[in-house]
């Protein structure tokens, strides 16, 4: 623990007469989404840093559009608001130190008037430790990890990168995912390899993922026990997705629930398989604009076919939701593959160099 | 009961970008347009350099379209308007 040696924190300090009074500054500043926000103490900021073992000033990353550096002081600010835990904490650093990746595009995420949130998905044993709930109402108000997790992603993107409504926020139309937008995989009740391993982090390791994501677009079959059939009515939505919004592949999630993956697992189907049965039946022809009023932007290429994805690779295939019922999401990525979901293990440098001989 | 709370923004601010010296007039000089691409744009620019040409006495407009149209204008483009005397950008739908 850093405790006593640790450096003091930097930030300006505002002395309020109490917690009504802190909502209102914090309110009248812009500084929340809207909701009330855990008042951001010298004690609560501190005890977030102490669990990371994070010096205030530590550098998490630099915005690479904006050229804004984030230091751990203050996400701990953020996530503090947001009603994160100290053993949340760690979690809010990594997805952060994920998003600022090139290939990620926060700016373009954030400020497009396409209207996206950023999903977290969180993965390995950090998930049991912070009691993150991967079955019911997952998605949702599921519990307070993910919830407060989510949340701080938020906040901190107001506060430190000015992602406010009409500010850098340029969006037409949001989505509830922009309040808060994690989820917990349910490792322990599925076979299938967790989201983590399938993207390249070793096995045992804690690790997150963000994507750039529209709304969950929620589908149901329970009508059948062919995984052909019930993927295919995830691969329809996703068509369907392409027609509306963007035909334009990219990464896209889906989250299968326990009914519906418990079907499809016992038919020997692995995350693998899902990935390149989608991939194959996720695409439309162009020409499909002119059905749903896109017409003029056909031109001389009905017959071109758009997948949805760029390769197997790029869907996330995710094990959660409650036990019962014959539901799934699928979840568009923000404007094709502008974006990619960038996955980082919790605790390791995103940025090092591995070590010499 | 006084609550002392912590500042949540960035305070420190990204390092500041130097606008580049303003032109007294753009007569005879080289202006580029970065097009983020999209559909409006095209009519947008090809008014904007009529105006330029006609009104202002630009000698050259020069069209250029990120390959991106949410990020930064690639290298090569940055690369060029180097030598253009002014640039237009930053315009959305």
């Amino acid at each position: 623990m850093l405790g006593s040696n640790r450096p003091a924190l930097s930030s300006k300090i505002y002395d309020v007469e109490d917690f009504a009074a802190a909502q209102e500054l914090f309110h009248s500043n812009r500084w929340t989404d809207g909701l009330p926000v855990v008042p951001p103490t010298e004690a609560a900021v501190e005890a977030c840093l102490d669990w990371a073992l994070m010096p205030p000033d530590q550098l998490i990353g630099i915005e690479p559009v904006r050229a804004q550096p984030i230091t751990a002081e203050k996400l701990a600010i953020n996530a503090v608001m947001a009603g994160c835990l100290p053993m949340h904490f760690p979690i809010v650093t990594t997805a952060w130190q994920a998003m600022m990746k090139d290939e990620f595009l926060l700016h373009g995420v954030t400020s497009s008037t396409g209207g996206c949130g950023i999903l977290v998905i969180i993965n390995g044993p950090v998930r049991l430790e912070i009691g993150a709930n991967a079955t019911f109402n997952a998605l949702g108000n599921s519990d307070r990890a993910t919830s407060a997790i989510g949340r701080a992603i938020r906040l901190a993107l107001i506060n430190l990168m000015d992602v406010r409504p009409g500010g850098i926020d340029r969006t037409t139309l949001g989505h509830p995912g922009k309040f808060s937008y994690c989820l917990a995989e349910d490792e322990e009740g599925t076979d299938w390899q967790p989201l983590s391993v399938m993207r390249g982090i070793p096995r045992g390791l804690s690790a997150v993922t963000v994507m750039a994501a529209l709304a969950p677009r929620q589908i149901m079959n329970e009508w059948t026990t062919d995984p052909k059939e019930i993927l295919e009515t995830f691969a329809a939505e996703m068509r369907a997705n392409q027609r509306h919004y963007s035909i334009y592949g990219g990464n896209y999630a889906i989250v299968i629930p326990k009914q519906l993956r418990d079907i499809i697992q016992a038919a020997g189907w692995t995350k693998r398989d899902v990935a390149e049965f989608i991939y194959e039946r996720a695409r439309v022809r162009r020409g499909e604009w002119a059905d749903v009023g896109k017409g003029a932007i056909v031109r001389d290429r009905p017959n071109k076919i758009h997948t949805a994805l760029e390769s197997p690779d790029h869907l996330l295939v995710v094990a959660a939701g409650g036990p019962a019922g014959g539901f799934g999401a699928v979840i568009p990525p923000w404007m094709g593959s502008k974006t990619k979901a960038v996955t980082a293990a919790i605790g390791a440098c995103v940025d090092c160099e591995p070590p010499k001989g | 009961m006084i609550v002392r709370v912590l500042d949540p923004t960035h305070e420190l601010k990204a390092p500041g970008v130097q606008p580049a010296v303003r032109p007294s007039s753009l007569k005879g000089k080289t202006v580029g347009f970065i097009s983020n691409g999209k559909e409006g744009t095209k009519g947008y620019f090809t008014q904007l350099e009529r105006m330029l040409r006609e009104e202002l006495g630009v000698a050259d407009v020069i069209w250029r379209t990120k390959s991106n149209y949410s990020a930064p204008a690639d290298a090569h483009i940055i690369d060029e308007a180097r030598q253009w005397h002014a640039a237009v950008t930053g315009v959305g739908d």
